[in-house]
């Protein structure tokens, strides 16, 4: 048995002891705690400007509130094309048997992300963030959109691990949505586990077949990838729902900033490190870190 | 703001976010997707961008790529009503 199927097996296995039930494990209060955190402060997207600066406690707080459901929304909506992808990819030729069955689990706790996230937001924001994305046609080398899919699962997953695991230990940010953090976490782990050794065995599969310009475009691609994938996270409604004026020119004053780009190349560290070392990228994309 | 003014701040965005450049230069007809100078990565962030002009939010999910062709169908689609 290859070594995925081996790991599939494994994981299948953990998730069927993990069961859980979106209805039940949450108690969803009328409000959450006054006076909480809803995310670490130092994750706030415009923590060390001089514009966070300005703002008193209560101010950044309030902040706090909306950058976790910009947060929540970014991670649903990339669980939304996710989940369709790993549909589209059950009882495909190249899945063995124990790969499909893994991947029924994934979907299934996907799902129940999705569920929880879009709980959470439509009860204390008021509405999930809608994303701006658009996807076009476009011809793919054999192997190359598979490979683009898991990349994209990669980087909404490694991104999104980052903040979960800082703000389920931060016992200043409410209760709930440390819960929150913790239970997607403990799943992502076994995605994770499961996107890493499959991505890179497929990669090494098809890679081979591929002209230096194919795998030269493709890094090039990737690397705009997490950079378009960054920018999500300075979102301008966010910031005007919070009460703060001029969104777009905070969005922007914070991409440029050199505390949030020292952030974001600390979030995506482990991110960038597996795709160097599976020669996905070749070089750090530094210009994913520096102004927009 | 006027339409002379949108349409030279589209303009600006796109060259400063240009991947490659328009072979006969960025004109108002140019096919800025087609033509690959900009890819549907920075879609998202044109968006923003737009909307910031506009001051107002745009419904990705109702657009279609169409409007995104060229400088003049975005006018069109996001500034000639308003």
């Amino acid at each position: 048995m290859d070594s995925t199927s081996v790991l599939a097996d494994r994981l299948t296995k953990y998730s069927q002891n993990r069961v859980w039930d979106p209805h039940t494990t949450f108690e969803w209060p009328e409000q959450l705690t006054e006076g909480s955190w809803c995310m670490s402060p130092e994750l706030i997207s415009i923590y060390g400007t001089d514009a966070y600066e300005a703002l008193d406690e209560s101010q950044r707080k309030k902040l706090s509130l909306y950058e976790v459901g910009n947060f929540f929304s970014l991670v649903l909506q990339g669980e939304r094309p996710l989940v369709q992808g790993l549909i589209h990819r059950l009882y495909s030729k190249y899945n063995t048997p124990s790969v499909t069955a893994y991947l029924h689990h994934f979907v299934d706790e996907e799902n129940k992300h999705m569920m929880m996230f879009g709980e959470f937001c439509r009860r204390y924001v008021g509405k999930v963030y809608p994303e701006k994305k658009m996807v076009l046609p476009r011809e793919y080398a054999k192997g190359e959109e598979d490979i683009a899919f898991y990349c994209k699962v990669m980087v909404v997953e490694e991104l999104g691990d980052y903040y979960n695991a800082v703000m389920a230990r931060d016992e200043s940010v409410d209760p709930l949505i440390r819960r929150i953090n913790r239970v997607h976490m403990m799943d992502e782990a076994r995605h994770l586990a499961f996107g890493r050794q499959f991505l890179a065995e497929m990669f090494e599969k098809f890679r081979k077949e591929w002209s230096p310009e194919t795998l030269a475009g493709f890094r090039s691609w990737l690397s705009e990838y997490l950079r378009s994938s960054w920018s999500d996270y300075y979102n301008p409604s966010m910031y005007r729902d919070a009460g703060l004026a001029d969104g777009y020119e905070l969005r922007q004053l914070a991409l440029r900033h050199p505390v949030c780009t020292e952030h974001r190349r600390k979030a995506s560290a482990k991110l960038v490190k597996y795709f160097l070392d599976v020669g996905l990228l070749e070089a750090e994309p530094s210009f994913v870190f520096s102004a927009a | 703001m006027q339409e002379p003014e949108v349409r030279s701040k589209l303009r600006a965005w796109i060259l400063s976010h240009a991947k490659s450049q328009p072979k006969s230069g960025l004109t108002d007809q140019t096919l800025i997707l087609e033509e690959g100078v900009l890819s549907s990565l920075d879609i998202a962030e044109f968006v923003l961008y737009i909307e910031s002009l506009r001051g107002d939010e745009v419904d990705v999910e109702s657009l279609e790529p169409r409007v995104f062709a060229n400088i003049d169908a975005l006018y069109s689609s996001f500034f000639a009503d308003r």
